[in-house]
Formats: structure tokens, sequence, C-alpha cells
């Protein structure tokens, strides 16, 4: 049983059912990773030519980074993915400690629009133009990188991959994927650049050291 | 001796006489035997470029029959006619035909003016001289049609005195496009008017142009808007032999 | 929006009265969107590979296009997502508000799409009482504001900060000031209620990957995240020609687009979206319908030289660098799509009687086809169409006004025969005294004031031929002497 508009496509090019499926031009070679030091310096570089804010950071440092963090920014609300990484770091017992309520990353959407940062990781990374790569799932909800105004992605070396290349034959299959290069904007009035139009206005990455 | 066919286009031959005469003086200076078929018309870029390719055909066959009797060159002053007989005369004839065998053999020995100079007689020195500064319109046809990039400026970086000032804009439409300027007289005029801004706000005391309808239009702009700038055929620019200061 | 129907776009007449505030607000977006074009190409040395790769998987698609749109339907279903196939803008109208019925839906949040604007989905859902509203902050202000895009990226452009600050007080009720963040700020406030709120988001698609079924979204504000993941009901419509073979081929397009467009490397967001959402704690809509739009693109196929404008991947670079376009913004094009791809796109799916005039706003410069990613040449469909305007061919008879077809007649009699032409050489330099002022012909009578109302004409002179004649006849005098 096939449709009238595949039976006219294939009437205007001349095509039948049998017709055999062209053979697909070829794609060029895919880029090579230089070393992780320079890949590092380089993915940074671009978050913050995005004017997101990116730093390399080692698990010791993370609470008092966050505590200027939660003051610099008047974090009240704050929602983090559930994943293990993260769990392991802390994330949620140090801004309780600094009196930042917690909402569930599985929380109604409303509860989450009032959240003032929310917390990811990411699954991969793209140097060559500061993007974060992130997946979803009931652990990685696609809200906490949306709803509140800022941003956070903790995310470290391994997950750097050379190129679009070796994202895409990994990740692929997921049902759904998001490239975040920098934050939120827009240059609808009289070409000013606006940033947080409606995704958040701030985004700060966190490159742990190994 | 080499030899050479002059086509000097429709406007070629209505307004700019004085070109053509220092294009034949010229040419035959560098060592290049002329000839001019009188039957010679016009290429037929206005029928063609408003879709009438079938009333295009008998200007074509004029001209194929005017230029066919020689197997000399054709040379004609404009990137745009020599566009024209290059890359579209072969498709107006069915393949096979003794008329689409001739459309190629003319196609393949049609030359711009610039085109021929550098690329053919490999000359890129004709003993001009120019002590002003001369700024330069890139015609679409010219430079994108036929692809000469470099050909203008080659020649005009040997003329003795020429001060060369980079146009803003350079390879920017200056709005002529054939009938389009009868047939959207204000977008014309829109974009004539930015040309000429740009060549008056380039210090230059000259423009010069490879294209007769880019001519008319730009010089015809500078007339109007009161400006004192000369707009020069590159042939009448390199045909100068003023006193250097 | 079909062939029948669509009323006849003037161009001409548009062009005659362009409020100079437009040219002047389309060139400063366009002057900044092709210098980031020009800096981003420049720091790719493969990138005319990339143009060429791009134009050859189009082109490949464009001819293998019933299998790849069988595959997504598969891959779709397969993902748990509904698969419509919409022949006319009217079926894809019918099957979105069908959908709305069935789910109670009252209020509709929707990303910029121009397959949404093709067939006029919002005044549908509007007639039908359902709140259809705009989230891209430049859609959202023109649709406030009841006009067209006057350009394809950056829609509301040709507004100042002040109309737009005065569009928000009385439309909102506010006191809106005029500072650009501000009125931004406004926007992000009250959409926010209506994503948390609606019912339903309709987008439309950049890409849809026949591999796995995937729907890819690239935007820059984060509403194109906001209206597919906040409520439970997600459409996408998208036309037919959107689709591409394989993950791989899109890495060439991710490429391409963004460094096209605005000069981003990548825009801000890009979405790659594979059915319905899998948990409800990870948000996502629970159902999710595309509406592949076929609109007069099946037809548009049979022409192996016009089928070219579907590789477009409305980036908008050609319109950035148009001359034409720059000069007169775009309304003039009459639809939803302008610029160069417009002038080739409209007369091929409205027809060339409403859309005659596009194919000849253009002075065939040349230079959009320069910066196309996908290697459209646009010149060349555009002469392609113009021949089927003035003469016709094997997809629709003449549409050419009688007066320019005699014209044309006369001039190809005067330019074949040689004698016709010299006799007209010789006579015109008569009308010269009557209009000659300072070695210029100006105020001349119908139809040379169309070029004299502009700029003036230098005088007919056509006096090489004797000046030859006389020098070959004293040559050969010399000769023989």
């Amino acid at each position: 049983m096939t449709n009238p508009i595949i039976e006219n496509i294939r009437h205007s090019l001349g095509r039948t059912v049998q017709s055999p499926l062209g053979l697909r031009p070829d794609i060029y070679e895919p880029r090579l990773p230089e070393s992780i030091d320079s890949e590092i310096a380089r993915f940074l570089d671009e978050v913050k030519k995005l004017s997101g804010v990116g730093q390399k950071l080692s698990p010791a440092d993370i609470d008092s980074t966050l505590k200027t963090l939660v003051a610099e920014q008047n974090i009240r609300k704050a929602t983090v993915w559930g994943t293990p990484h993260l769990r392991q770091l802390g994330i949620t017992k140090i801004l309780n400690s600094l009196g930042v309520e917690i909402v569930s990353p599985n929380a109604s959407k409303h509860e989450m629009a009032l959240c003032d940062l929310g917390i990811t990781e990411a699954d991969y990374l793209l140097p060559e133009t500061g993007t974060l790569v992130l997946k979803s799932s009931f652990e990685k909800p696609r809200a906490v990188s949306l709803l509140p105004r800022i941003h956070l992605a903790v995310v470290r070396p391994e997950m750097l991959r050379a190129d679009m290349h070796q994202v895409f034959a990994e990740a692929k299959d997921s049902n759904y994927l998001v490239f975040i290069t920098g934050p939120s904007r827009t240059a609808d009035i009289e070409l000013t650049v606006t940033l947080g139009v409606h995704g958040p206005k701030n985004l700060y990455v966190w490159m742990m050291k190994e | 001796m080499p030899k050479a066919q002059l086509f000097i286009t429709c406007l070629g031959d209505q307004f700019y006489t004085s070109t053509l005469q220092n294009m034949t003086h010229l040419l035959e200076r560098l060592g290049v035997e002329l000839t001019f078929p009188p039957e010679q018309t016009c290429c037929g870029q206005p029928l063609f470029n408003n879709g009438f390719e079938d009333k295009t055909r008998p200007v074509a066959l004029n001209f194929l029959q005017t230029f066919g009797e020689s197997d000399a060159p054709i040379i004609a002053p404009s990137g745009s006619c020599a566009g024209m007989i290059k890359h579209h005369y072969p498709s107006l004839f069915k393949d096979g035909t003794p008329e689409h065998a001739l459309a190629v053999d003319i196609a393949s020995r049609t030359f711009e003016f610039t085109e021929y100079l550098v690329n053919v007689l490999k000359v890129t020195d004709v003993g001009a001289v120019y002590p002003h500064k001369v700024t330069y319109h890139a015609s679409c046809h010219y430079l994108r049609e036929m692809g000469l990039k470099t050909e203008a400026k080659t020649l005009l970086s040997n003329v003795k005195g020429l001060e060369f000032i980079s146009l803003n804009e350079e390879e920017t439409c200056c709005g002529f496009g054939g009938a389009f300027t009868v047939t959207y007289p204000e977008v014309s005029r829109s974009m004539m008017e930015n040309k000429v801004k740009h060549i008056i706000s380039s210090g230059a005391d000259t423009v010069v142009t490879c294209e007769p309808g880019c001519l008319m239009n730009v010089a015809g702009g500078l007339h109007k808007a009161g400006s004192s700038i000369r707009a020069m055929h590159i042939v009448d620019l390199l045909s100068s032999k003023e006193e250097l200061a | 929006m079909s062939q029948d129907t669509h009323p006849y776009i003037g161009f001409e007449e548009y062009s005659e009265h362009v409020p100079p505030s437009i040219p002047l607000a389309v060139q400063q977006a366009t002057s900044r969107f092709v210098g980031g074009r020009a800096a981003r190409v420049a720091e790719l040395p493969q990138w005319e590979q990339l143009r060429q790769i791009g134009s050859d998987i189009r082109q490949h698609t464009i001819e293998n296009m019933d299998v790849y749109l069988t595959s997504l339907e598969e891959k779709v279903k397969e993902a748990g997502g509904y698969v419509h196939w919409a022949e006319t803008a009217e079926d894809a109208r019918r099957i979105v508000l069908q959908i709305a019925k069935e789910n109670n839906i009252k209020n509709v949040v929707k990303s910029k799409s121009m397959a949404t604007e093709e067939i006029e989905l919002n005044h549908a859902l509007e007639a039908a009482g359902i709140e259809s509203l705009e989230t891209d902050l430049g859609e959202y202000i023109i649709q406030l504001a009841g006009t067209g895009p006057s350009h394809i990226i950056v829609p509301a452009v040709h507004l100042k900060k002040e109309e737009i600050a005065a569009l928000f007080s009385e439309k909102l009720d506010i006191n809106a000031p005029t500072d650009p963040i501000e009125l931004a700020r406004i926007a992000r406030e009250v959409l926010r209620e209506k994503f948390l709120n609606a019912g339903m988001g309709i987008s439309g698609g950049n890409f849809l990957i026949a591999e796995t079924g995937t729907l890819v979204m690239v935007t820059n504000e984060g509403n194109g995240r906001m209206c597919t993941t906040m409520p439970d009901l997600h459409i996408a419509v998208v036309g037919i020609d959107k689709v591409i073979p394989d993950w791989e081929s899109l890495i060439v397009f991710l490429k391409l687009l963004a460094r096209s467009a605005t000069g981003q490397k990548l825009s801000t967001y890009t979405q790659f979206i594979t059915g319905p959402r899998h948990a409800e704690g990870e948000f996502g809509p629970k159902e999710f319908h595309l509406v592949l739009l076929d609109n007069g693109r099946s037809k548009i196929l049979k022409d192996p030289i016009g089928r070219d404008v579907l590789k477009c991947i409305r980036c908008g670079a050609c319109a950035n660098v148009c001359p034409v376009y720059k000069n007169v913004g775009g309304f003039a094009y009459g639809s939803f799509i302008s610029g160069p791809i417009g002038a080739i796109l409209s007369p091929q799916m409205l027809g060339t009687q409403a859309a005659r005039e596009l194919p000849f706003a253009s002075t065939l410069c040349g230079a959009c086809a320069d910066v196309c990613p996908v290697k459209i040449p646009i010149p060349a469909i555009l002469s392609h169409l113009r021949r089927r305007v003035a003469q016709g061919d094997a997809f629709a008879l003449p549409t050419i006004s009688t007066p320019i077809r005699a014209t044309a007649n006369l001039a190809s009699l005067a330019l074949a025969q040689n004698w016709i032409y010299r006799l007209g050489a010789l006579v015109l330099p008569i009308i010269n005294p009557f209009f000659r002022k300072n070695n210029w012909l100006s105020g001349m009578p119908y139809p040379l004031n169309r070029w004299t109302k502009v700029r003036p004409l230098p005088p007919f002179g056509a006096r090489f031929r004797k000046w030859w004649n006389v020098r070959s006849a004293k040559e050969t005098e010399s000769t023989h002497d």
C-alpha cells in the first residue's frame, strides 16, 4: 500500500518501486584529535568566544567555586541531573549547605521553571565549536539545561570527541540529542545581540581535571 | 601576424564609436591584422536574457554566418557579449546540426578584449600612460560568467602613472542587467546610486570598466549626481598617452 | 497557497514604492551576515569541497527521494511517532486541526517554520478558535504587528526598537522600554507562561534523517526546544525535500548551514528528535507527529533543471548577497520566501501566472550562485523560468504580456536583419537634438523614459562603419599608388 505522494515522486523521477537506490556520494575524512590538553584548551576557548564561562577545576575546588557562583548569581533554587558522577562530586550536598533549595530534576515543568540554576553533565564535547552534547533520559532530563536561567555543565575530558563523526557514530540511535553551543541568543531587534531569550542566559562549563 | 575579427557590439556601435576606434588602433599597434565583417548586428543577449530563446536564434544565426566565413578569432569589448556567444550559442542549436557545429566552433574562438590581450597575445603592458587615481568596477558577466578575475587589473597595473584605488563593493552589480533597467527602473536606480556612491567615496577621479552597458549606466549616474569623475572603458584608458606631470 | 488561488505578485509595483527604511535595515542585517560568513569560510580550507559534497548529496537525495521518504516513515513509526502525508496545503492544515481537535487543544506554541508559513497554518488555527503563538522573537514581533517577514533569518529587522516598544505596549498593555535587551526580557516572560501551559507545540524542521527517522532542528533562542519539550504533543510540519540519507550526510550540512546563514560555526541549539519521549520524568512530548508536506514539490521534481531548487537548505546566504533583494527587502517577493531562492521557488510552486515577474527580478549577476552552500545554479534556473514565462515550455504556457511579446518580435526582426539594424542606426541620431543637454540625452519619451528618468542616455552616434569603410578605401587607394 503506497501513498499518492510517493507515487507522484516516482512518476516525476521516472522511477518504480524496483528502481535501485543510487550510491550516496562520499564524505571527506573526519578530523583527527590533537593532544588532550590542546583539545581541552580549544574547547574552553570556543566556550569563551560564545560568552560562556569555562574553566578547569579539580574536585576539591567544587565547594568554593559553587559557593562563589551561588553568591554571584543569587541562586535560590537549583536542579541537578541524577547521574552517578554528579552524585559522587557531592553537588547536591554542597548546594544544600549553601542554603539552596533543591528541586528534583523530574519535578513538574512549573516547578523547574522557578529554578535559577540547572546542573548537568555532557555526554560528548566538541572542541572545534565549544559544543556540549546532551542525551535525554529519566536521570538526564531535558528541562534541566533549558528552563533555569543559568546552566552549569560539569564535564570531563573523556567526553571529548574530535568532531561530529564520532558523536554521531556513537549516539545516532538515541531517541533525543541536543547540541548546546553557548547561551541562548537572538539578534532579532535591530541586530542587537541579546543573550538568554528563552533558553539559559548564562552558560558555565567546568572541565574536571583528571 | 595574428588575425582577428572585430565584433563591435550593438551598444558599442550606437554609443561608443571612439572606443571602437581606439580598440582598432590598439590591436593593430600590437600587430593584429583586423577585419570588420559588416553584416554583424547584435549578439542577441537582450532577447535571450528575457526568455525569448526562440527569437534569439535568428539573431545568433546572423552572427554565426557573419563571423563563420573567416576562421579568425573574434574579439568583443564586452564580457557579456563574449559570454553569450561562448556559453549560450551552442545550446541554442540542436546537437548534430551544422548550426550547432558552427556555434561550437565560433564559441571556441570568441574572446573578450582584455582576455585576448592577456591570455592570447600574452601582452600585459600596452605602453599606456594615465597619471590619475583610478578605481575599477568588476562587471558581473565579465567576472563570473567569463571568469576574468585578474586580466583587467593586470593591464591597469602596467599603466604608467596610474594610482589604483580599490573600489568598495567592487564586485557588486551596478544595476544595468540589460533590460532590467527598463523592467525595474527603480531597483536599477537604487543599485546604480549605490555603485556611484562608492565610486565617489573612493577618492578616485576615474572609474574604469570593461563593459559598455555598465559604462552607460555608471557614467550617466555620475553625471546626474553632479560628479566630475570620469567613467571610461578600459580600451580608452589603455589607449591613453597623456603626458606625465 | 496553491497554484490556482495565489494572488498576483506585483514585484514591480512594490519596487516602485519601497519605504527607504526597509533597504536600510535589510542592508545592515545582510552586511553583518556576509561579514560573518566570510570569516567562517576563511577558517575552513575545505569549504569548496564541502559545498561540492553538499551539492552532490542533495542531488542524490532528490533523485532517490521516494526511497528515502519510505525509509523515513518506517523509522519514525518504529520510534513510536505518527507520520501524516499532506499532498496540499489544505491537507496539512486539516491534519493539524484534526490532531488539535482530537486532543482538545486550545493553546499552541510555535517555533519558526517556513513550511507552516507556506501553508498559512496560523490563520487556520485561529479560525478554529485555537491560539497559535509564534515564539521566535522576530516571528513573535511580526505576528503582533500583523506583517510579513522582511528577511528570512531576522524577519523583524525592518522595525526600529521604538516601533517594537510601541507594539509591545499596545498589545501587551504595558509600558515597554525601548532597550532591545529589555524588550527581549519582556518577550521571555510572556512566552514562558505560554510554553509551560500550551497543550501542543508546532515546529518545522531543518532536516529529516531517513536512516533513523530523526527530525533535526537548528535554532538559537531556545524557543525551538521549549515548543518541542514542554507540551505533551509535538507536531512537526516539514517539506518532503528536507529528507537526507543519513547522519554522516548531516555533518556536511551542519558545517555549511550556520556559517552560510549568519556566520556562526553552529547555531546555539541543534536538536535531534526521534519519536516521542521514553520516560515521563525526562520531559518531552508523549506524542510526536510528523506531517510531510508536498504542496507542489513532487511536481517540481519532474523538471530536471527547476528541481535543483529543492536542494535548498534555507540558509538565506543568497539573499544576503543579492543586490536586488538588498534594495527592496522581503515583502516585494510576495510570499513566505524571498530573495533569489524565492524568485525561483515561487514561480514553480505558485505558477508562472501569479509569479511571472519574479524570474525577471534579477540582473543575473551571479553573486547568489557563488555563495549557495549546496551550489544551486540560481541564475541558470532564473533563465530557465524566464523562458517558461516568455515562450512557454513542457510545464506551462507562456504568460508574458502581449506588448512585451510584440517588442521581442520586433527586436528579433531588427537584430537578425543587418539592413534593418543599420537603417535603425542611421535614423536614431536624428532624435538627438530634441533631447540633448550637455552631451547627454534626457527627458525622452516612452519607452526610453524608463531609462532617462533614472539617468541620462549617451547620444546616438553609430559612426564606426563609415569610419572603417573610409579607412579601408584610403588603404586600398594607397596600396594602389
